[in-house]
């Protein structure tokens, strides 16, 4: 890695816990900007434990995340949205009894005036069905419908790093595939991209690179053409 | 005519009842945990008053912007430095927070007694009466009812109206979602526990113009409260005015029909009935 030009995201041998449980071991991975990255793994592997602990929400024994360079290792959660990580949480975290409209001005709530008009602007114009909903409760939507208001909320924090936890989670295919067709628009905006997912086929579709984890540590990493044609990948540890 | 002015005054200390009732309410809609101190800081703000409209002469309205701050702060204070420590703590954190709001409770019951003695006093305020189409509204009844309908609605609006207040809710309905619009949580619970307690003084304010109050009739507040929170539903606004006022009409005309002690039992005969007919009732909706 070149020093003039920081990767967007880069964790660097990061232990991490729930209570006594010791969940990640010596994590490290790179998404540059601009780049999709698929962290693929198990039932149980410790993506959604990775992506807590990117986003603030666990926080690490050991090593070292930066983001452009700058460590944001052990600040608050709040402080790391703003400082550009958005995160897609596990389960989709959604305001049930708040509106879409709400959902979309709460997670712009920190950009100025102008660039928040902007972002609202492109998040309704990817996610069209938002805005036929713009004054509905969130826990009236369909499925899919709360996957594409959770991505755009998150995209409402104006994210250089955007972390989506299993957004194909309970969703129709023909759903996922209009979730994962708006990474190209995000990805010309300069965005990195970290998706975890359980299914092979679907990470390895969405992104250019790929790490594989087991218990807790990264086993494997490459290109998604690489991974496709490892047969350790599918064999041993996402168990066929 | 005599059912209808059973009706107004039930609606007034309907109002009442809101205030008291939401501004617990805010504190376990977003932290979760249920304030038993909340009668406390009701008498402790309410004899106050008394002691202040005695001394001084003046409306005892004059204390309500003045208690919501100081007990705001108050509040603010005992979230940063008691509770949040012990919720970050406590394995079960719930349980904790029920020992802590418990013990606090005592604290402020005793500082009342050792103020202001064990006496019931009441604010001699306001011993009029309006008359309107041949109905009597008591003066003491209508100012305070309406007072506390007035900043229970401002409470409504800002919570649904306003982005801080939004912010609120959506920290209570998903802290993490919260988080990840980088809101800061830690900062939002602290602001509702202090707004919950300095609601819950300007409650106290205004009951004492109404009723007498001793420091022992902490706790029927905080059953009063929570009677009317069981019946409308944990953390659900709406369904808590219109149990307020059910439980206001209740009282009133329990209390001309069967006198004061009726008045009295009324909250709890409610409770266990929603105990045993509705126990759902006592989980938070979703
Ligand atoms: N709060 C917790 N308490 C105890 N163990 C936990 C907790 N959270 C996660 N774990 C454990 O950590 C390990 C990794 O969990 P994690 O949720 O990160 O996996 P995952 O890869 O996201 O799995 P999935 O595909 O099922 O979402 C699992 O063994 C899990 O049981
Ligand atoms: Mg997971």
């Amino acid at each position: 890695m070149t020093e003039d030009r920081p990767a967007a995201l880069a964790v660097e041998g990061v232990v991490a816990a729930v209570g006594p449980l010791k969940i990640l071991q010596d994590v490290s991975l790179v998404v540059n900007a601009g780049e999709a990255v698929a962290v693929l793994g198990a039932n149980g592997a410790g993506k959604t434990t990775l992506l807590r602990t990117i986003a603030g929400l666990n926080i690490p024994r050991e090593g070292t995340i930066r983001l452009h360079g700058e460590a944001i290792e052990g600040l608050p959660a709040h402080r790391i949205t703003r400082a550009g990580i958005g995160h897609v949480p596990s389960g989709r975290e959604l305001f049930p009894r708040l509106s879409v409209g709400d959902h979309l001005e709460l997670g712009g709530r920190f950009s100025l005036p102008a660039r928040r008009a902007l972002l609202r602007s492109r998040v309704l114009d990817m996610f069209a069905v938002l805005r036929e909903r713009i004054g509905q409760r969130a826990g009236t939507l369909s499925g899919g419908e709360q996957q594409m208001l959770a991505i755009a909320r998150a995209l409402m924090t104006d994210p250089r790093v955007l972390l989506l936890d299993e957004p194909s989670m309970g969703l129709a295919p023909k759903i996922v595939l209009s979730v994962f067709e708006t990474f190209p628009i995000l990805r010309e905006q300069g965005v990195a991209i970290l998706l975890a997912e359980q299914s092979l086929s679907l990470g390895l579709a969405a992104a250019d690179r790929a790490y594989v984890m087991d218990h807790g540590r990264i086993v494997l990493s490459g290109t998604a053409a690489e991974l496709a044609s490892d047969s350790r990948v599918a064999d041993t540890y996402l168990g066929r | 005519m005599l059912l209808l002015q059973l009706l107004v005054n039930g609606i007034l200390l309907g109002g009442l009842y809101v205030l008291i009732a939401q501004s617990l309410n805010l504190i376990f809609g977003v932290m979760g945990i249920v304030n038993l101190a909340h009668g406390g800081f009701i008498v402790l703000a309410g004899l106050f008053t008394y002691w202040f409209a005695t001394t001084s002469g003046l409306s005892p309205l004059f204390v309500l912007p003045l208690a919501f701050v100081a007990m705001g702060l108050a509040g603010a204070l005992i979230e940063r430095f008691l509770v949040e420590p012990l919720m970050l703590r406590e394995r079960r954190a719930d349980l904790a927070s029920l020992m802590l709001t418990f013990g606090l409770s005592f604290v402020l019951v005793q500082l009342a007694l050792n103020l202001w003695g064990s006496d019931f006093v009441s604010v001699p305020y306001l011993q009029s009466s309006y008359r309107f189409r041949g109905l009597n509204f008591d003066a003491a009844l209508s100012i305070s009812g309406v007072f506390a309908a007035v900043i229970s609605a401002s409470l409504y609006v800002w919570l649904n109206y306003t982005l801080s207040g939004k912010s609120l809710l959506a920290a209570s309905q998903s802290p993490t979602g919260a988080l990840s619009c980088g809101i800061d949580v830690g900062r939002v619970r602290m602001v509702a526990f202090g707004i919950g307690v300095g609601l819950a003084a300007a409650a106290g304010v205004l009951v004492i113009v109404v009723l007498a109050l001793a420091p022992q009739s902490a706790n029927d507040f905080t059953l009063l409260a929570f009677v009317i929170i069981a019946l409308g539903g944990l953390g659900n606004y709406l369904g808590v005015v219109a149990a307020s006022l059910l439980l206001g009409l209740a009282q009133s005309v329990a209390g001309y029909f069967w006198g004061g002690n009726a008045e009295y039992v009324l909250p709890y005969l409610l409770l266990l009935l929603v105990m045993v007919a509705r126990p759902q009732r006592f989980r938070q909706s979703p």
